[in-house]
């Protein structure tokens, strides 16, 4: 099949580094995402809230293709992924060389962290850089240590995961997100699987991030978080957008019964 | 004679036909390895391929090849290879000869059908073990499938299997004698050819024990090296 890329102006694609138009998802008889859109413009920081089975994650792994959705639209960096069905009636993606390129400026940050356990922490900083944007390794490893330095991990670059407590590993999978150099951050409830003690350090490295200008979309239940950090809140129900809108409003009065309940519960 | 020059070098000593057996014998087990861990990986491939025949085909492998006695195994490849060439061969030039199968191909072959199918039970076994977390972090990073299969699941599949191949590895050593059946002359029957020259079961049999627990030794050595190499980064629990 070929390969249909619009390429977008470039300012353009500078100004929403992200794109998604009324994603759909369904698992089987399962709907769980029902039209959701979202466009992440440089430099905004999106909050995605919502109670447990409300297709967060799944969203969050529609944009960078662990999922594919059924229907809508995508455009990272100003190019449009086109799916197919395959003879199973799946959704597949037409170009998978499209997707790796897709996945490469999308940096993901997940719960349980999935650090490769065979590699050093410098090691899984580098594994990206060097074999998918093929960079020079001189210049993936230092800017692998500016990053473990950027997290608070110089003295860690040489242990394995598992000698590292969880707020470490999250932080040394922020590390290796960054060394990427991505155009957006994508966070799947990155403090949840955390003890309540280490939750701190992953956020400030969060808060830092944002101060930076970086584009991030963050799953999360951290409601400080979300209000004090983010540029844009989204609150999901059963697949759809029950609310949105900026925290500094969201947070002071709110439209959906629901939403307000759901902030109650979780501050 | 005395024990000594039983085994010297030479023609009257039995050194040198024992040492070539051995040869022989190292020689089997290591060419049977890479093709035996290549027909287990396509086999354990198969065996989770998400194409139903191809599944199919993986199992009725592993039944199949699991299911009769190597010693059957190794006859039939033998005898049954040797037909099928010999028949494939007189149809393109009728006067032809008879061409016999190298036993030691034929060995290698019968071996490495067996050690495909429990090796590719192991590396089943390892594929089922990889975090799916650790795949979806190698996805999402953009690696290719070949990269991620390289650089993430291989060597993660490595230190699950390690243990399983080791155990395979030193019985194929063993497996090896099996050959010695279809006029191989590997140790055993060396060793047997020795027996009968001389008449001392009892010294030759010992010193093909020393010789085969001397390569175990030497295998379970290097395996502890390689597991503790592919265990890297692994809490001792
Ligand atoms: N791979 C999958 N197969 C089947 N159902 C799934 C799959 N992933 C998620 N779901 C279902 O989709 C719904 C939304 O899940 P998820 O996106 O993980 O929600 P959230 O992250 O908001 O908790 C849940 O009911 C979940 O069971
Ligand atoms: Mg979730």
């Amino acid at each position: 099949m070929n390969t249909q890329v619009i390429e977008k102006n470039s300012s353009q694609a500078l100004e929403a580094p992200l794109i998604a138009r009324d994603i759909h998802k369904s698992f089987g008889e399962l709907e769980v995402l029902k039209g959701i859109s979202l466009t992440s413009r440089q430099h905004d920081v999106t909050a995605i809230l919502g109670s447990s089975g409300s297709g967060k994650s799944t969203f969050l792994r529609c944009l960078n293709l662990l999922e594919v959705p059924d229907a809508g639209e995508l455009i990272v960096h100003g190019q449009q992924v086109r799916f197919k069905h395959n003879r199973l009636g799946e959704a597949v993606p037409e170009d998978e060389k499209l997707v790796e390129r897709i996945r490469a400026r999308l940096g993901m940050v997940f719960q349980q962290f999935n650090l490769w356990s065979h590699m050093t922490v410098l090691e899984n900083c580098m594994v990206g850089p060097l074999r998918v944007l093929k960079q020079p390794r001189a210049e993936v490893e230092a800017r692998a240590r500016y990053y473990l330095n950027k997290v608070g991990l110089d003295n860690r670059v040489d242990h394995y995961p598992s000698h590292l407590s969880g707020g470490q590993q999250q932080r040394a999978a922020i590390a290796r997100a960054l060394t990427m150099e991505p155009d957006v951050m994508l966070f799947d409830e990155p403090t949840s699987a955390l003890d309540p003690e280490l939750v701190g350090e992953v956020l400030l490295v969060m808060r830092k991030l944002a101060e930076e200008g970086r584009t991030m979309i963050v799953v999360t239940h951290e409601m400080a978080f979300a209000r004090e950090v983010s540029s844009h809140v989204m609150f999901l129900h059963q697949g759809l957008v029950e609310e949105e809108g900026a925290p500094e409003q969201l947070f002071r009065q709110q439209e959906s019964e629901r939403f307000r309940q759901f902030l109650s519960t979780n501050f | 004679m005395d024990n000594l020059s039983l085994l010297a070098f030479g023609s009257d000593g039995w050194g040198d036909e024992l040492l070539s057996g051995l040869l022989v014998t190292i020689q089997l087990a290591a060419t049977t390895l890479p093709l035996g861990l290549l027909i287990g990986f396509a086999v354990a491939g198969a065996s989770l391929s998400s194409h139903p025949w191809l599944r199919r085909f993986g199992r009725g492998y592993t039944t199949a090849a699991r299911g009769i006695p190597e010693l059957l195994t190794l006859f039939l490849v033998y005898n049954g290879i040797a037909m099928l060439l010999n028949a494939v061969w007189r149809w393109l030039d009728p006067e032809a000869g008879f061409v016999e199968l190298s036993p030691f191909i034929a060995g290698v072959i019968a071996l490495s059908v067996v050690f495909g199918a429990f090796s590719g039970e192991v590396l089943r076994g390892a594929f089922q073990a990889l975090d799916r977390g650790q795949i979806e972090a190698g996805q999402a990073i953009g690696l290719s499938r070949w990269d991620l299969f390289r650089f993430i699941k291989l060597p993660q599949i490595w230190r699950f299997a390690l243990p399983g191949l080791g155990n395979l590895w030193v019985n194929l050593i063993k497996d090896t004698a099996l050959v010695s059946i279809i006029a191989l002359n590997d140790l055993l029957r060396m060793t047997n050819i020795a027996v009968g020259a001389t008449k001392k079961p009892f010294t030759f049999f010992l010193i093909a024990c020393a010789a085969y627990w001397l390569l175990s030794i030497l295998s379970e050595m290097v395996l502890a090296r390689l597991e503790e190499r592919a265990n890297r980064g692994v809490r001792r629990a």
